[in-house]
């Protein structure tokens, strides 16, 4: 029996204390001199073909015989009593096979207190009833034959309105959530504004910003007798599967969950969906198979959102740019229903400063709900730092580098004892960042536009978050007669690279060629347990249970080619398709060859993720700098350069790992310069729930995105020595592009995104000042 | 999105035909990138599609002595590729080149790009509003960010099209069949601004459908240009754009259209700027003084005024590629 053991694990910032297991098998640490044929090296998707040229199946594709189409009807107002809903009519729309709703369903709850279908209607987009009929189009008729009779109800929309005394309660307590505001402080901050020479004020604001993955939320469910199969496009097969036995009132074992391939989640794919549920209903009362994937429209409306948020920062600073004091108050929307919200992290953590505190609130609003999405929280709350940084340096006349580098913390210091980060360069990365972006010359770049009409700019910021990983996480490597193998893992890869890296990780712990290893994940029922795939863990945390599963089924293999080799198994290693001796590697045997020795006597291995290690706290770094070009006359900025230095221990894959990057500056570029929910302030009605009025960036306003990965293994994280990299990119990126803008015009944008209507707004009514 | 009736005429007579008797509740369907997607957000439900693409003979860019004449079914990518087109009306090409994106230029048509409806999200979401027969514009106290600064009355939607805001500087007129028969108007005068109609934004009736633009041939020493500002670089509509041509003599202004795009419910002829450009030297003094007046009597709203000057700035930016 492996002894059990605590251990901290994070997750999306949220710090908690489990209990695991040690692994009985060692794997040592690959450490910066290990010989590694495949891990680490630059492998194309092992999938990549298959998702191409469209063999790769998403939920969407999912047709089962007899299968109805579900949809979703969703209120039309903000705040409203549902009184009745009435289907008669719409059940007598040839084709329609069932229509549900609260009135004709048992509760099921919801967010709390709250209800599958609410009987309050809470925000434009909540759930009222549901459809199943034979085609798509017929289940949208239907929808609309659907009558509800609604009462009306005050509602308010903007967070700030939200919080005064006179506005209308979405919660019996009110709509502060929790009735108070999270609070946290180390030292004194009066004291700490006291010492200061200089003290600033800001105000920062930013929009909401809508996942927009590009297949929506949705499920294909089907029932056999008294067991349910969901097709999921699911960040957390388990999560779903559990949620999925809870709601329906069924063992888990009687519900299975797939997810094989899906386009995109970044944190609204990490629960129990709504639409599941209501496909399973549908799909039990017609006895039919369900698909119900979310309309565009709907997904923008409701599965998720980044918050706004308001920031006031107050920094306290030393003329020599030693920070004494940080202060951040702000409010966050959290939407209709508890989702989340918060942006003080980064305050907390990034620099060296013995007195900080943060106050929070996190208000209802008549809105979609926040949910996680990419480094909630820290893409929101850098922005906000890091441009009050920039604001404090050049106050100072101080380099915002140098102010930086000057502030460096080395140890967490939000965590009650402190640890050291069990590997931070980020000061490395700040060198190879200037240099790339020729940071000590950038006032060349300010010059270089045309200057009437085109200022240049060069701007930079940091990053801090976890991605550590952690347990519990399990695998299943099977070695098979002919010596393919077959990994298997309750994990997901959401596009991400994940069943690539697990390949390599695989592979390269057998010894044996990619080739020949093939993996299956996303499957509850055929999967031992891993967590959900979200907070840049996953690569740190399946990675090293696959690796001790494998090294497990490599021990028993080694058993069979000892007897051939006349040596024990501990004498034998292997690698490149061979298991030699390690004293004398000429004496040697195929591992196909040792494979077929073992026959039908099934070599499974079994790996899980030990605990993370003591005394130090897992972190990612990484340093953007942009150069922006910004048009005086039109108020377009363009970003020119963006540089995008990371380090995360070892890189799995450096292919993988620079698309995480661009793919991050790019999400974050739309962030910084376009992309924001639009509501009716009216009506409560979201007005731009497409891509063509929400408006991530295109590939014509993207430039070359220019990673630096430092390769440097962390050598106490876990036994690859590597960590995730899937949410650090999108951090710093819009802070950097925003200080760019600053350094171009000499007025900072305070709110973004910054659009032209706010550029040409701003130029018009200040003085620009290179103290900005 | 609701049932109707899908026709694919072979000739344009019966077209006409079944526009005539459906009693306005039909719509002709060309490249489908604007129709399919008002059929299918339930914002237009008609009872009848009639599909115009089966129609063979209208797709041609045609060269004459006294102009160019375009197809309604020309798409834009073909006439943006047009060799007689390209020599003649850079002003069209550079419309058409900062229009949506490659990939519904090769399926949007010419004469779809001129009848396309307005993007106002009001006009396009769950909203009665005047141009649906309702009682309010709801961008007035709402969002309005990209709405009318010029033009407006009542509603304050802007003209959505690129290419025609280049067409109506360029002079062009379009031909229209209807049941009535056959008959050409000037370009400018094929679109109504709310105070004339609030239901539509053109002087098509019901029976009737634009076959043709002609282009006249521009006189010697003409020159065009065409400045567009958005919020990303590829399928976006204009904040706002300015169209200008002008005819050159000795090196002073002798003819000058201007006209304004994505600022008010129609192409926006200022004829405010072209005074102050007729019979002048193009200098900057005299095109500070053209952009100011192109833009003097404009009423913005709470979160458009940002149109104004932008506007100013992109028909300074358009009149000085021209001096060049
Ligand atoms: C994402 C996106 C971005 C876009 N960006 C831009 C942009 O930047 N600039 C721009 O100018 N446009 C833009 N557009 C709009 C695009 O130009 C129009 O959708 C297109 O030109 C319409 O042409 P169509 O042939 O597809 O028209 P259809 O969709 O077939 O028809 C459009 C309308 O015109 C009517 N119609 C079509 N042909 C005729 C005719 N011959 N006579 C009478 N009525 C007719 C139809 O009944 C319909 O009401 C964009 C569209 C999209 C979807």
């Amino acid at each position: 029996m492996p002894k059990k053991v605590k251990t901290t694990v994070e997750f999306e910032g949220r710090v908690s204390e489990i209990l695991v297991d040690i692994p009985d098998i060692e794997t040592p640490l690959w450490g910066n001199d290990a010989e590694l044929d495949i891990v680490g090296h630059p492998i194309p998707r092992v999938d990549g073909d298959k998702r191409v040229t469209g063999a790769a199946k998403y939920t969407s594709d999912i047709l089962l015989p007899h299968m109805l189409y579900g949809r979703i009807l969703r209120s039309a107002h903000p705040h409203a009593v549902v009184k009745s809903v009435n289907s008669s009519e719409a059940e007598k729309l040839p084709g329609v096979k069932a229509v549900i709703s609260a009135f004709n369903t048992d509760p099921i709850r919801w967010h709390g207190s709250s209800s599958l279908f609410d009987k309050t209607a809470r925000l434009v987009g909540d759930e009222v009833a549901a459809v199943a009929a034979v085609d798509e189009e017929t289940a949208a008729d239907a929808l609309e034959l659907i009558k509800v009779d609604y009462e009306t109800l005050p509602f308010v929309t903007d967070m700030e309105e939200a919080m005064k005394d006179t506005a209308p309660k979405l919660w019996p307590n009110g709509n502060v959530v929790g009735g108070k505001p999270s609070i946290y402080e180390r030292g004194s901050v009066s004291k700490g504004f006291a010492e200061a020479d200089l003290v600033i004020e800001e105000t920062f604001r930013t929009q909401t910003e809508l996942h927009t993955c590009l297949e929506t939320h949705g499920s294909v469910a089907f029932w056999e007798g008294d067991k349910l199969t969901v097709w999921d496009s699911t960040q957390a097969v388990f999560n779903v599967r559990d949620a999925l036995a809870a709601a329906l009132n069924i063992p888990s074992n009687h519900v299975r969950v797939i997810k094989q391939y899906m386009g995109g989640g970044f944190g609204s794919k990490l629960e129990l969906g709504k639409y599941t549920v209501i496909a399973a209903l549908l799909a039990r009362r017609t006895n039919r198979p369900v698909r119900l994937m979310l309309t565009r429209e709907e997904d923008q409306m409701n599965t998720g959102n980044r918050p706004a948020t308001l920031q006031h920062v107050k920094v306290g600073v030393k003329k020599d740019g030693t920070l004494t004091a940080i202060e951040l108050k702000s409010v966050n929307a959290n939407g209709a229903y508890l989702g989340g919200a918060g942006c003080g992290a980064p305050y907390r953590e990034m620099y060296l400063c013995a007195n900080v505190r943060t106050e929070e609130y996190a208000v209802y609003v008549n809105t979609g709900r926040s949910r996680p999405a990419r480094a909630p929280g820290h893409v929101q709350g850098t922005f906000g730092l890091e441009s009050m940084m920039d604001v404090v340096s050049r106050k100072i006349g101080m380099d915002p580098l140098e102010f930086r580098k000057k502030n460096y913390a080395t140890v967490n210091q939000a965590q009650t004892n402190p640890k050291p980060y069990s590997a931070k360069l980020l000061d490395q990365l700040y060198e190879a960042g200037a240099k790339k972006i020729d940071w000590w010359n950038r006032d060349k770049s300010r010059n270089s536009g045309d200057f009437h009409s085109r200022k240049r700019g060069v701007g930079m910021a940091s990053q801090i978050w976890g991605g550590g990983g952690g347990p519990p996480a399990y695998a299943l490597v099977k070695i098979n007669r002919d010596g393919s193998v077959n990994v298997l893992s309750g994990t997901q890869d959401l596009g991400t690279g994940t069943k690539t890296i697990i390949s390599q990780i695989a592979a390269e712990e057998l010894g044996i060629a990619l080739a020949d290893v093939a993996v299956d994940l996303g499957d509850t029922e055929t999967c031992p347990f891993s967590g959900s795939s979200g907070g840049s863990t996953t690569a740190a945390s399946v990675g090293p249970a696959v690796r001790t599963a494998a090294a497990d089924a490599r021990l028993q293999l080694f058993e069979y080619a000892a007897l051939e080799l006349k040596v024990k198994p501990e004498e034998l290693s292997s690698r490149r398709g061979k298991i030699f001796v390690k004293s004398d590697p000429q004496k040697s045997l195929p591992f196909k060859e040792a494979a077929r020795k073992a026959g039908n006597n099934m070599i499974i291995g079994k790996g899980f993720r030990g605990p993370n290690p003591d005394g130090y706290s897992l972190n990612t770094f990484g340093a953007h700098f942009a150069e922006v070009e910004v048009d005086m006359e039109t108020g377009r900025v363009t970003v020119l350069r963006h540089v995008a230095a990371h380090h995360s221990g070892r890189p799995f894959n450096p292919l993988t790992m620079t698309s995480q990057i661009e793919g991050g500056v790019i999400q974050s570029m739309g962030y910084a310069l376009s992309e924001q929910r639009v509501i009716d302030p009216a009506s409560g009605i979201p007005l731009n729930m497409n891509m063509e009025n929400y408006k991530p960036m295109t590939a014509l306003d993207v430039p070359t995105i220019e990673p630096i990965l430092l390769t440097q293994v962390d050598e106490h994280c876990n036994t690859l020595g590597g960590k995730g990299i899937g949410e650090p990119p999108r951090i710093p990126a819009a802070a950097a592009i925003a200080n760019a803008v600053a350094d171009a015009i000499g007025i900072r944008i305070r709110e973004l995104p910054i659009t032209p209507d706010k550029v040409l707004a701003a130029l018009k009514s200040s003085v620009p000042s290179h103290k900005v | 999105m609701r049932a109707f009736e899908y026709f694919a005429p072979q000739q344009l007579a019966d077209v006409i035909h079944t526009l005539s008797t459906a009693g306005g509740n039909a719509r002709v369907c060309a490249g489908g990138t604007d129709i399919l997607g008002r059929l299918k957000d339930g914002v237009d439900t008609p009872d009848k599609l009639v599909c115009l693409k089966t129609l063979p003979e209208m797709r041609y860019v045609r060269e004459s002595n006294d102009g160019v004449r375009i197809g309604a079914l020309t798409t834009l990518s073909t006439i943006e590729e047009d060799p007689i087109i390209r020599k003649s009306f850079p002003l069209l090409v550079e419309a058409l080149y900062v229009t949506a994106a490659p990939q519904i230029r090769n399926q949007a048509t010419m004469g779809g790009s001129i009848c396309q409806r307005p993007r106002c999200w009001y006009l396009r979401g769950p909203f009665d509003c005047l141009r649906k027969g309702g009682a309010k514009c709801f961008a007035v106290d709402g969002e309005n960010k990209y709405h009318a600064i010029l033009g407006g009355h009542l509603c304050y939607i802007v003209h959505p099209s690129d290419s025609a805001t280049a067409l109506v500087a360029l002079n062009a007129s379009a031909k229209i069949q209807g049941s009535k028969g056959e008959k050409t108007v000037p370009l400018e005068k094929f679109f109504v601004g709310p105070e004339v109609n609030i239901l539509k934004e053109n002087i098509l009736e019901d029976d009737e459908i634009l076959t043709e633009i002609f282009i006249p041939t521009p006189s010697a020493g003409a020159r065009g240009a065409f400045s567009k500002s958005r919020e990303r670089q590829s399928y976006d509509f204009a904040l706002a754009s300015a169209a200008v041509q002008c005819t050159m003599k000795n090196g002073v202004c002798a003819e000058a259209r201007v006209v304004l795009g994505g600022v008010a419910p129609i192409p926006w002829r200022s004829i405010e700027a072209e005074e102050e450009l007729k019979g002048k030297k193009l200098d900057p003094k005299t095109i500070e003084r053209a952009a100011a007046a192109a833009v003097r009597k404009a009423k913005p709203m709470t979160q458009n005024i940002y149109k104004v000057d932008l506007t100013r700035q992109l028909l300074s930016k358009s009149l000085s590629q021209i001096m060049v």
